[in-house]
Formats: structure tokens, sequence, C-alpha cells
């Protein structure tokens, strides 16, 4: 198994250099450059070409790339050209736990809600309380996420005022973990929707699947109770199908916390990706499009790596 | 020998919007303490289904036992509530399949899958438990069997898993052991070996035995007495003997001329035309009729029944046999359709 980690990981670095090698070259393909917004439109264009210069921007595209690689193989991912002096790497460090909390929260969430009410819906399909779950599943996958925290917001902030309309925490005041709880309800909540229905959906299909096989059948025949044939017998092979989705919809997450970062003010990574993309902000595109991948390579090694744990016929 | 099981009128049938498909239409018989009994007949003529109705097992929601008894001494397994069927189930029930390759779970080891059931049923401790499953697989001749115990199902092959789920089955020295065509998915050497198998366990113990088969090579192995069953009703009962001397029911001459004979002149087999009738089509009178050689004008009115007046340890739903002498009525048969 741990040989299997470090050669996973180690296959991982190629794929990692085409992910930088392909994002740096589509940011840059993209219209406008840093001065464009950043500066006065009266601005002398030696003064431009002076800035253009102090930050290489004037390379050819190839010196430019081995150049940030070099930087950042050395754990250097420049300044940001918008925050001026402000390094990229403390701009990452100070936001990606917000994120990563966020991420963690929101996915145990839809994994707490989606999986119970798939195992609900497969133990009795075809009744009521199955085309419940399969309508509100539906009505899930089909509200945008935007739209969701929008409304979300509306109501139970704005009019209810029952929680906050963004931010993590309530400014100017000591840190409470209520307070972040409360800050954290609403935006986790609309970011497990989004991956909520189709992992129920997926739970479903693959229980009723599963309480289908023999070894179900064997299970009742040895006498055991529908709780123990359900859970020990059923579940564990009916998640097997289940964490292939999951590892799919890690970087999915990661995409919707840059949606709901933004409409809930969430101060994490996807909000300063946002900026930093309108901004041509080169270094944190680049700094977090590198961890995006980072991530995302994690999030398969951890699926594959729950495979072997769930189903013994997988070796590595 | 005392009665162990005793069906009585058995019904269970499938609903579904269109039609009602009585998989098993009034089924009597019983089975008596260490005996062995074969179900027999062609594939949907409800074996599968009577064994999983005294089981209740049928698969719901659509199928529903809707008549009958099932007595195991004075108790009525039917009448029970789900949790005492579940004492009973695995216990002193218990049942094995057809398919080993699938009817282990693939994510638990064989140990684990064996060593539940005692828990479970004999409620001992964890340890005393795993040594009973040792000396169960040693039993049914597994090989190093303190390694297997730990190994998942996909590493041993169909006969071991088979004789990991007769071990199962026997880890609670059930009273009967309900074995769905246990050998039908083995190769021709592997199911000598699971036949012996299971005859020696059954004699050890004093374990009945329920075979279902379509395989009349595995009764005349096995087996003490016949069942024959068609399209949901039993058409013959006699001891093995009896059936393959003289089988009464035109179905079972039809079922034992299909097998190929070892000794007689090699020609063709005889086949029984026809299949098995659709629940759509069920015929009016005797279900059999439509494929009878022998069938004359009041098989298609009358639905014979379940005869065992002279022959007293036989019994044959057929025309053929005249209610009143059991024997063989010779005019009919001379009226034949053809």
């Amino acid at each position: 198994m741990l040989s299997y980690i470090i050669r996973r990981s180690l296959m991982a670095i190629p794929l990692l250099f085409g992910i930088t090698i392909i994002s740096f070259g589509i940011i840059h393909l993209a219209p406008g450059d840093p001065t464009a917004l950043l500066m006065d439109p009266n601005i002398k264009p030696e003064d431009k070409v002076a800035f253009m210069e102090k930050y290489g921007l004037n390379d050819p595209m190839h010196i430019q790339y081995l150049k940030w690689v070099g930087n950042m193989l050395q754990g250097d991912f420049g300044q940001s050209l918008i925050r001026t002096g402000t390094d990229v790497s403390y701009l990452i460090v100070e936001r990606l736990p917000n994120t990563l909390f966020l991420m963690l929260v929101s996915t145990l969430l839809a994994v707490l809600i989606s999986i119970p009410f798939g195992i609900i819906s497969a133990r009795k399909p075809y009744t009521l309380t199955d085309y419940s779950v399969t309508f509100t599943s539906f009505i899930g996958l089909a509200t945008p996420n935007f739209w969701l925290g929008l409304v979300l917001i509306m109501f139970l902030s704005v009019q209810l005022g029952w929680f906050p309309t963004g931010g993590i925490a309530t400014l100017n005041e000591p840190f409470s973990l209520w307070d972040r709880i409360h800050h954290l309800v609403l935006p986790a909540f609309v970011l497990a929707t989004a991956d909520m229905a189709g992992l129920t959906r997926y739970t479903r299909t693959s229980m009723l699947d599963v309480l289908k096989q023999d070894y179900i059948r064997t299970a009742r025949a040895k006498g055991f109770k529908e709780r123990r044939v359900v859970y020990k017998h059923g579940l564990r092979n009916g998640l097997i199908p289940v964490i292939t989705i999951f590892g799919l919809m890690l970087p999915s997450f990661f995409a919707g916390t840059v949606i709901v970062e933004k409409i809930f003010n969430w101060p994490g990574i996807g909000l300063l990706f946002v900026d930093a993309a309108f901004q041509r902000d080169y270094p944190v595109i680049m700094a977090v499009t590198v961890i995006a991948a980072v991530l995302t390579v994690i999030g398969n090694l951890i699926a594959d790596i729950l495979y072997a744990v769930f189903d013994p016929r997988i070796e590595y | 020998m005392k009665d162990l099981l005793k069906v009585k009128n058995l019904k269970t049938h499938f609903f579904d919007k269109k039609q009602t498909v009585k998989a098993v239409d009034g089924v009597d018989f019983d089975i008596r303490t260490g005996e062995t009994v074969a179900l027999v007949g062609e594939s949907g003529c409800g074996k599968s289904m009577t064994s999983l109705s005294i089981m209740q097992l049928v698969p719901g929601p659509n199928g529903k036992i809707v008549d009958g008894e099932v007595m195991m001494g004075s108790k009525n397994l039917l009448k029970l509530t789900e949790n005492e069927m579940c004492q009973i189930r695995g216990n002193e029930i218990s049942m094995i399949f057809q398919e080993p390759m699938t009817s282990l779970n693939p994510v638990l080891t064989v140990g684990e899958q064996i060593i539940e059931v005692i828990t479970y049923h004999k409620r001992l401790p964890r340890k005393e438990a795993v040594k009973q499953a040792i000396e169960l697989l040693n039993m049914v001749g597994i090989p190093r069997a303190e390694e297997i115990i730990t190994d998942f199902p996909h590493r041993l092959s169909g006969g071991m898993r088979q004789r990991v789920m007769i071990a199962m089955a026997m880890s609670c020295d059930p009273k009967l052991l309900i074995a769905d065509e246990p050998t039908t998915a083995l190769d021709v050497t592997i199911q000598a070996q699971i036949l012996d198998l299971m005859r020696d366990l059954s004699r050890k113990v004093n374990t009945a035995i329920l075979l279902i088969t379509h395989d009349l090579g595995v009764v005349s192995e096995l087996a003490e007495r016949i069942i024959v069953m068609y399209a949901g009703q039993i058409v013959e009962q006699a001891s093995v003997d009896d059936i393959f001397d003289n089988p009464l029911h035109p179905y079972t001459q039809g079922l034992i001329e299909s097998v190929p004979d070892i000794e007689g002149e090699i020609g063709r087999l005889n086949p029984i035309t026809g299949n098995v009738p659709t629940p759509e089509q069920m015929p009016s009178g005797c279900r059999f009729a439509p494929r009878c050689t022998h069938a004359f004008g009041r098989c298609f009115e009358e639905e014979p029944v379940l005869l065992s007046k002279r022959h007293n340890t036989r019994a044959v739903r057929c025309f053929l046999y005249d209610e009143e002498t059991g024997v063989k009525n010779v005019t009919d048969t001379k009226n034949t359709y053809s």
C-alpha cells in the first residue's frame, strides 16, 4: 500500500507539470494585462513599459514559464501584481485553511445527508418515500448554486435575520466557535447541495443493485435481521461505486467554492481566485491553479485508497 | 421416523398490475427427520419458490405467500413474526444456493461469514466461534482452514466456496438443510465431492435435506424420496427406486426418458416437447395435458387431484390412474390424443 501511494505520488509529478503548462498558456492567451486594470489610464507609456519589464511580463512566454517554475520549485510563488508587495504564498496560507474548512464541512454534510437518504430510497424502492427523495434530489440537481445562495441570503439572512449575510466571522469581535459555525451554516449547506443530489442518486442505484445480490439473500437465509443485512452485508458493497463518484466530486467541490465564496464573501481561496482572474493577477492565478491541481490529485488518491479499504478484491 | 416439516396447501403468488402468477399453487408434502427429499422439475415449475416460501424469503414486494401452512413440530412457520422467523433461519433451517460464486459476501472474510452465524444464533463468545469455524471448515474438507479463515471469497474456487456455504449452513446443526441446485454451477468432479459431503454431514448430525434440482443424476445419488413438480403443483411423489423403476406420471416418465442412459443403446433422446405453460396460458384441465402423449378428453376438461389410494407410499396427479383402484386405466390410454 505504501509503495502504491509513493508510486502514485511520483506519477502525479508529470501530470502537475502538464497542468501548469496548459493553465499558464491559457491565462496568457486571455486578452488584457494587469496594467489595464491597475493603472491610471493617463499613465505614461514608458512607465507602463517599466512596470511590464519589472515583473518580467515582456519576456517570451516560455521564459516566463520557466522562471515561474524555477521559483515555484523553491517555494516562491512570486508577488501579487495587484496587491503590490504581498507575497502570493502569504495570501494562500492566509486563505487556504478557510477554504479547506468550508470544503471539509460541506463534504461531510453532503455525505452524511445523501448516503442515508440513498439507502432509505433503495430499501423502499418505488414507494412514496423513494419518490419524495428522488423528487427532492432532482430539485436540488436543477437548482443552480449561486441562485440558491442568493435566495437563502435573501430569506434567511435579510428578512428573517437568522444567519449573517456573509463573511467568516463577525468583525472586531474575539474568536468564538459559535460565531464561526453561525457564519458557516449557509455557505456549507449551499456548497453541499451541489453534489448531494448526485450522491443520493448514486447511493440509491448502487444499494438497489446490491440488495438484489445473492449474498444478500444468503445473509437473510442466515437469519439476520433486516438492519444487519442492509448495513453489514449491503452497505460496504454499495459504497464501492459511490467512492468513484465521490473522488470525481472533490474537484467539483473546489470549483464550487469559487462561486459560494464569492456569494457569501467567504475569505477563501476561491474568492481570491475570482478576483485575481478579473485583474489578470497572473502569479495568484497560477498559485491557486497549482493548489487546485494538487488537491485534485490528492482527492483521487484518497478515492483509490478508499477502494482498497472497502473492497478486498482490489490489491495494490 | 418422525415428521420434521409438514407443508400443507402452500400457495405463493406473484402479483403485478396485469396478472397474478401462481408460482406455487397448493403444494403438500412432508419431510421426516434425517431424510433426504428431492424436489424435481423443469425451470419455472416453482421448486425454488417452494423452498424460499418455507424460509419466507420470497422476493418482495410482488411475491406473497397467500395460503397454506408450514408446520415444524407444533409451530406454523407462516404464523411466526419476522423476529421469530430470524431465529429459525440459519439455525433450524438453513439454506445453500446454486451460485457459490456470488452467494458469499465479497467484502467479508470467509471466517467472518461463518463466525457471525455462530455468534448470532448460538450466542458464543467470538474466540469460541472462531474455533468452531475452523472445525467446520476442516469438516467440509477445506485444507489449511486456519489460513483460509482470513481469506476473502474471491481467492477460493467455486467448489471451495460451496464448501464454505455448506460449513456456514451446517454451523448451527440445522434440522433441515435446503439445497437449491447446490451442484448445478460446479464441474462434474466437484459435483460428486459436494454430494458426498452433503450425504456424510446429514448422516452425522441427522439433518434432513430438501434437495432442489433438475438433475436426476444428483437425485439418484442423494435422495430417498422424490417429489416431482410441474407448473406450481406436485404431480408425483414416490421413493427413488419407484420413480426410476416405474414412473407413473407421464411427465415423470418424460423426465427420465430425457436423460441419456449409460447402459442402454445409443439412440436419440426423447425430450418432452413444448414448454412449461406461461401463467397467461395455463391450461384449464390438467396442466401437463397439452404436452402429454397420453392425454385424452377428460384431461382437457377437469383438473386431476393428487391421489395416493392404493399406492400408499406414492401419489400421482393423473387421470390414467383410476381413482378407485389406483391402477392404470387401460381403455383410456387407447384414446390418446397426439
